[in-house]
Order: C-alpha cells, then structure tokens, then sequence
C-alpha cells in the first residue's frame, strides 16, 4: 500500500520515515517534495570502459542543462527509512518541461538512508536553480519480511555515478 | 495492493473510481486503458526557464495523425478523464508504444489521489513516431492508500485538454 501524506508526516514523527530538513507544507496527498541539492556532475567523455563525469556547484542564478545530455544530481534531503519502501520520481510540473529525474531505476531499498543520486536528462534546454522542489517521494508498505540494503550506493550522498564497471571488470 | 480489472470495473460503478468514457472492455487483467485526445502542446521558448511562463502552441491533430520527430518533446492528454477519491492511480505506457521507442511520462506517474481530469501525457520519442488520436496509448492502475486521505487541491484540478508546466507560478517568489 501506498502511504498517503497525513500518514507520511506520522512516520516522519515516529522515526520510521527519515527527511531531513522536513518541511510539513512539501507534502502531498501521496508523496513528498524533495528539493535540488547543489552538487551536479555532467557526463564529459566515455575513457572505452566508463563515463567520466565532472562536478559542477549549481549557481544561485541557475544552471543551464543542454538538451539531450545526462547529468547526476542529488536530493538537498536525507531521505530513507527502514520500515518502507521509497520509490523516488520528479514532479510533473517538470515533467511537463521534458525534464527526466530518475531514467528508470525510481525504486529504494529500504534500510537506505542517504541523500539520493538523481539522474537528469532534459528533453528540452531548461534551467535548474538549487534548492528548487524538483522531485517526490513515495512510501510503501512491506509483504514479507525485511533484509537490510546490503549493496553499495546506500552510502553515498554526493551525486554518484555508476560503479557497474567494478563488477565487471572481473 | 494494486486492484485487478474487476475490482476496477466494480469500484467504477461504486463511484470510487472516475473514468469518462468508461467501457468494461478496456479493463485489463491490473490496468484500464487509455487513449490519445487529439490536442498537443508544442513549447515556443528556446530556453525553458522554470521562473518564467513557458511560451506554447496548441494544436489539434486531424485523422492523419502526427509525427513526432526522433528527440522532440511534446505534451498530448488522454482522451478520458479520469481520478478517483479512493485509490492512487498511477499512469504507464502501453507496452506497444514503449516498444516503437515513445515515453509517455518522463517521470511523474503518480496521480495524486482527488484529481480528476485528462492526464497530460508528456510525450518523448526516442525513434520517429506516428501518433493517431484515438489509439491505445497508455494505461492506468489503481493502489489502495494507507492512512488518512487529503484530497488533491493543486493547480492542475480539473484540467481539460494538455496543461503546459505551471511551475512558474509557485517559483516566483
């Protein structure tokens, strides 16, 4: 089951749902808002194994993403919890203005707490402003019962890019 | 939980779930499907700026469809509308779309639970695509929430036809 967002702020109160900062108007019916973080990397050059990114401070005044072009974010909150599961979008309201937050791998583990890697990619030419609301997070009830998150992006809160060449390089 | 087509079809005529037109037959086995309205909004601004209103062209499609181009962005709407006062629907393509290279969200499949109206789809072709109105173009599931319902009161209520990012107005500060 999905939580609603009066039932979001109650775990939030518990202890079983971690954002940080909280800010109570930035619920929604059925999510959160999370903000932008100011970290941003950008894909430079593939080396033949793997994507180079470089690592760019988000001005104040905003920062222009090229379309077309994939970059890293990150969430300004921790966010996590060990008795849900997180699953982690953007907001229409940018999703109307072609920007894709989270390519395909929207679903967190739980147990995990961190600030959240974002993956960008602009349809459209569009600006980005840190601190700007960019995404929302849901939580889900549990079937079963729970491991705890055992791999190995859990623990980074600075935007990061993938290790999967690590694996494979083997 | 997601409901099954049947519980969609009975929660229907409870009145639990909005779907106009509805017809019994395009209930799946977890999903109801939906179709392409036949209005498009194309954005103007070369740059698209989140603090500023977007410029946009509305336009209407004819039988003959039209093609998006591979790359291009543009915002369409299903033709029901729909929503519901009980259960968390969320939108996903239908997987022939998917197939031919076309998203039809780009990240926002959540519809908060009170909403009711055409979804914008917002449409992104990886490959060059035809697009008719009237054809299967997505569908939409229905979760059971838990804990206390506050219904959605937002700024895309009721919308009739695409609505083009409204983001400018809670930016500006």
């Amino acid at each position: 089951m999905i939580l609603t967002g009066s039932e979001i702020y109650k775990e939030v109160m518990k202890g079983n749902i971690y954002l940080e900062p909280f800010s109570r108007d930035q619920l929604n019916p059925n999510t959160y808002n999370y903000r932008l973080g100011e970290t941003l990397k950008k894909f430079t050059y593939f080396d033949g194994e793997k994507s180079i990114f470089s690592t760019i401070k988000i001005p104040n005044n905003g920062y222009l993403l090229s379309s077309g072009q994939m970059y890293l974010g990150q969430t300004m909150e921790i966010i996590g919890s060990k008795k849900y599961t997180t699953s982690l979008i953007g907001k229409s309201s940018l999703g109307r203005l072609g920007l894709f937050l989270q390519l395909s791998a929207n679903l967190g583990h739980t147990g995990i707490k961190h600030q959240w890697t974002l993956e960008l990619y602009a349809a459209l030419p569009i600006i980005i402003y840190p601190k700007m609301i960019i995404g929302q997070v849901s939580f889900w009830t549990n079937y079963g019962d729970v491991s705890p998150y055992s791999g190995e992006y859990g623990k980074f809160s600075i935007p990061q890019e993938s290790i999967l060449f690590n694996h494979n390089a083997l | 939980m997601i409901l099954t087509g049947t519980e969609i079809i009975r929660n229907f005529h409870l009145g639990k779930i909005k779907i106009d037109p509805f017809n019994e037959s395009r209930a799946t086995t977890n999903s109801y499907d939906l179709k392409l309205g036949n209005r498009f909004i194309i954005y103007k601004s070369k740059i698209i700026d989140p603090k500023q209103k977007p410029e946009y062209e509305l336009i209407k499609a004819s039988r003959r469809g039209i093609l998006l181009n591979k790359g291009q962005f543009i915002l369409g709407e299903t033709k029901e509308k729909l929503g519901s006062d009980h259960f968390v629907p969320i939108v996903h393509a239908k997987s022939g779309v998917a197939r031919m290279g076309l998203f039809v969200h780009v990240t926002a499949d959540i519809i908060d639970i009170g909403s009711y109206g055409n979804s914008t789809l917002q449409l992104y072709a990886t490959l060059p695509v035809k697009l008719y109105p009237d054809m299967d173009i997505a569908q939409v599931s229905f979760w059971v929430p838990k804990g206390k319902i506050t219904l959605y009161e937002g700024k895309y209520q009721h919308s009739d036809g695409p609505q083009a990012s409204k983001i400018w107005m809670s930016m500006k500060k």
